[in-house]
């Protein structure tokens, strides 16, 4: 079905920006809205999510090394019932996908191609991630270890950039009013964090397969300390107006202004976020097409990839009217959702496959 | 084979001029927008009119007037004709009013470089919150846009032909970037205005009237003192003395000169402060709510009208000694101002209280109103002179006048 192979970095290098991209715009200022000036820990904890997840999605790795979870989960709960249940996390995977690229085509329409319509913004970037889909789990990884170094180094570059404008004191009182909080805003984070569970369709990939879980958890460690990050500029900037910003980091960029003349620097943000979210959504996208195949036991996934193309935008439509929704998505429905579809599930798998191993020693 | 190559050769090169091809015609059709369609506010003035509308007024930069200014010898900047225009029109908010003077308006108004706003004093009072939700909804208006509030009208002061800048508002902008009065951006009025206190002060503008022999227009805008706000209205205001006091506690004073009487010596002393470290510290002592106020500043003589001799550490000691009274005269008589007259917290000492005492703020939050006025400023302010300029003994002054001490 996939013939190429990655390394355990390539992995890493893919799965940080599919989870930062588009965490490092909106969620700032939802977790704002629950944290106040804790903002900045609520991503600490929203990682152990993350850790657990990619444990879980690693030992299921390791008990069935060659598979991903539409087809292990028929070996564990049967055929009937892993069907459905792979049936589940392909229309996760689509829908998510859908809200992903609805999510960035908003933005951009919001904030730069005000009259342009909204389906061109999206029609395009699906067409190009096909592309990259269609030519295979390496190239998708090249492209990851290209943009990169675009993803990254716009954001250190922004942070110098806005350091005067830092209002260091906006970061006291820490937890005035307890823990509760920043726990509360850890939940929306948090959903983003269980996507980690990507990694069990990448690991049967990987050629340093040991390697697999300890580039797991830097990746899960990296993007937590870039959302700690991220929320701590947001708040010395912003202070208590971040949780009325809908993309704070976007105005962060406006924000900058050195020596009268080095201004208006939303086109970085605007950068980062499209290398950023088209790494996301041939992830999201690949992931989508390889499940689908493998659900219909094709012996490959590229045929159907213009198809689930098609597919993906017409779900932008179906999932979400727009951005009120999308933010209502974001805070009501995916941290539950995806919570329970990528880590909780997984988690029940993990348990009865452990279990029915064992059981099926005994009985030999 | 030499036939295969061929074909592949054509084929690469069709594929290149495909790429090319497209490359024309992806680069965003829909917002293509020309510079020549644009017209580009420098400045906006909201005033409220009498029948519950606003007038919203755009200071427009003219192109024309610039690029024709070389062949008429730069009379396009040196104060013959103007570079800016000013449309304004009436509606019942900015945006409604906005859509009308579009219609008017052969240029699509573009608010990217609009970097002053000013609202008028009677809509100031009347409150600006609607106003403020356009310019931080809208994408264009820059969060780094300086706010002001006029004295009287907002337009007469767009209307102006500043003699030394380009256009009125540049010469605003200008002024505030060297730190005369407040300055206050859009996003840090948003942020006090949803803060825990809600109360911000924006500098006001006047118009300083021409001189003799200038044009009526000709008058330059200067900042006149500050506004006090509470939630969203203009209450009241403090003059410009006051706005020093302002300065020093919020640490924003840089273009001010103090000059004050050293002890019982005849003549002033004129002192320019280089830089200063304020900190505010907060203190309840026996339910007493005490705002410390540390300053620690450095200065350069720049006069000396005294015949103290400013090179014997004596009397240095007792300069400073006389500078540090100023400033605590200056910060009291600020303060005394903002809470006795105007109860109004616009030097975010709620916010310092909240931030060290959380607990007990939590408790009192509902009241602060009624503690502001009755908080006790202390001050511990220590003044070092570093430099006193290119002569040491007073200029001018014969030898035995020169008191040594």
């Amino acid at each position: 079905m996939e013939k190429g192979k990655i390394s355990a970095l390539q992995m890493a290098i893919m799965m940080y920006p599919t989870i930062v991209a588009t965490a490092i715009l909106g969620v700032p200022s939802i977790t704002a809205k629950y944290a106040q000036n804790d903002l900045w820990l609520a991503p600490i904890f929203a990682s152990f999510i993350g850790y657990v997840t990619v444990y879980i999605a690693y030992k299921l790795h390791k008990l069935y090394p060659k598979q991903s979870v539409i087809q292990f989960s028929e070996y564990i709960i049967g055929r009937f019932l892993g069907k459905i249940l792979g049936f589940l996390y392909l229309f996760f995977y689509i829908q998510v996908t859908g809200e992903i690229i609805r999510e960035y085509a908003e933005f951009i329409v919001d904030s730069f191609l005000v009259r342009t319509p909204i389906s061109v913004i999206m029609a395009s970037m699906a067409f190009l991630c096909a592309f990259i889909v269609y030519g295979g789990i390496e190239v998708i990884a090249r492209a990851a270890q290209l943009f990169f170094p675009l993803f990254v180094f716009p954001i250190l570059i922004l942070i110098i950039l806005v350091l005067p404008d830092f209002e260091f004191k906006n970061i006291f009182p820490i937890l005035a009013d307890g823990i509760w909080p920043p726990m509360k805003g850890a939940i929306v984070p948090g959903g983003w964090f269980t996507e980690f569970f990507m990694i069990i369709f990448l690991l049967p990939f990987i050629k340093d397969r040991k390697k697999g879980m300890k580039y797991g958890m830097i990746t899960a460690f990296a993007v937590m300390m870039t959302l700690v990050v991220v929320n701590l500029v947001v708040l010395f900037v912003f202070g208590p107006a971040t949780a009325s910003k809908v993309y704070p980091l976007m105005n962060v960029a406006r924000y900058i202004s050195i020596a009268e003349f080095f201004e208006h620097f939303e086109s970085v943000v605007m950068a980062i976020w499209i290398v950023g979210t088209f790494i996301k959504i041939s992830v999201f996208y690949y992931v989508t097409a390889l499940s689908t195949a493998q659900w219909l036991n094709l012996s490959d996934y590229r045929p159907i990839v213009w198809p689930i193309g098609i597919l993906l935008v017409v779900f932008c439509f179906w999932s979400i009217p727009n951005t009120l929704e999308i933010e209502r998505f974001n805070i009501g429905v995916f941290p539950l959702y995806g919570f329970i579809v990528q880590t909780i599930i997984p988690l029940l798998l993990v348990v009865m496959a452990v279990f029915r191993k064992r059981k099926s020693k005994e009985t030999v | 084979m030499e036939k295969g190559k061929g074909r592949l050769f054509m084929k690469n090169i069709l594929l290149l001029i495909l790429i090319c091809g497209v490359t024309l015609i992806v680069s965003g059709c829909w917002d293509r927008v020309e510079v020549n369609d644009l017209a580009i506010v420098t400045a906006a003035a909201i005033d409220k009119k009498d029948d519950n509308q606003i007038e919203l007024s755009l200071q427009v930069f003219i192109p024309k007037a610039l690029s024709g200014g070389g062949s008429e010898g730069g009379g396009g900047m040196s104060g013959g004709g103007a570079v800016t225009m000013v449309a304004s029109h009436k509606g019942s908010n900015i945006s409604d009013a906005l859509s009308k003077l579009q219609s008017e308006f052969p240029r699509r108004v573009f608010w990217g470089h609009c970097k002053v706003f000013i609202f008028g004093e009677k809509l100031a009072k009347a409150g600006i919150q609607e106003h403020l939700d356009f310019l931080l909804r809208h994408p264009q208006p820059r969060e780094r846009a300086y706010v002001y509030v006029s004295e009287g009208k907002a337009k007469p002061i767009l209307e102006l032909l500043a003699p030394l800048e380009r256009y009125s508002a540049e010469g605003l902008r200008e002024l505030s970037d060297l730190h005369i009065g407040m300055k206050v951006t859009l996003q840090d009025l948003d942020e006090k205005l949803i803060g825990i206190v809600q109360a911000a002060a924006l500098p006001i503008v006047d118009i300083h009237p021409p001189g003799k022999g200038q044009e009526k227009l000709q008058g330059e805008p200067y900042i006149a003192g500050t506004a006090v706000f509470k939630k969203d209205k203009m209450i009241g205001n403090l003059t410009e003395k006051e706005t020093r006091g302002i300065l020093w506690i919020r640490n924003e004073i840089e273009a001010y000169t103090v000059t004050f009487k050293p002890g019982a010596e005849k003549g002033e002393i004129s002192i320019n402060p280089i830089k200063a470290s304020v900190k505010l510290v907060p203190e309840i002592r026996n339910k007493k709510w005490i705002m410390v106020v540390k300053i620690d500043t450095e200065g350069t003589i720049i006069q000396n009208g005294t015949n103290l001799n400013l090179s014997s550490p004596k009397s240095i000691k007792v300069v400073e000694k006389a500078f540090e009274k100023e400033i605590e005269k200056r910060i009291e008589l600020a303060f005394q101002q903002t809470q006795q007259e105007l109860k109004t917290d616009i030097l975010g000492f709620g916010e310092e209280f909240s931030r060290k005492y959380p607990d007990k703020w939590k408790k009192n939050k509902g009241r602060w109103n009624e503690i502001f006025p009755e908080i006790e400023l202390e001050t511990e302010i220590k003044a070092h002179i570093r430099r006193q300029g290119y002569i040491t003994k007073p200029g001018g002054m014969p030898e035995k006048e020169v008191k040594e001490q």
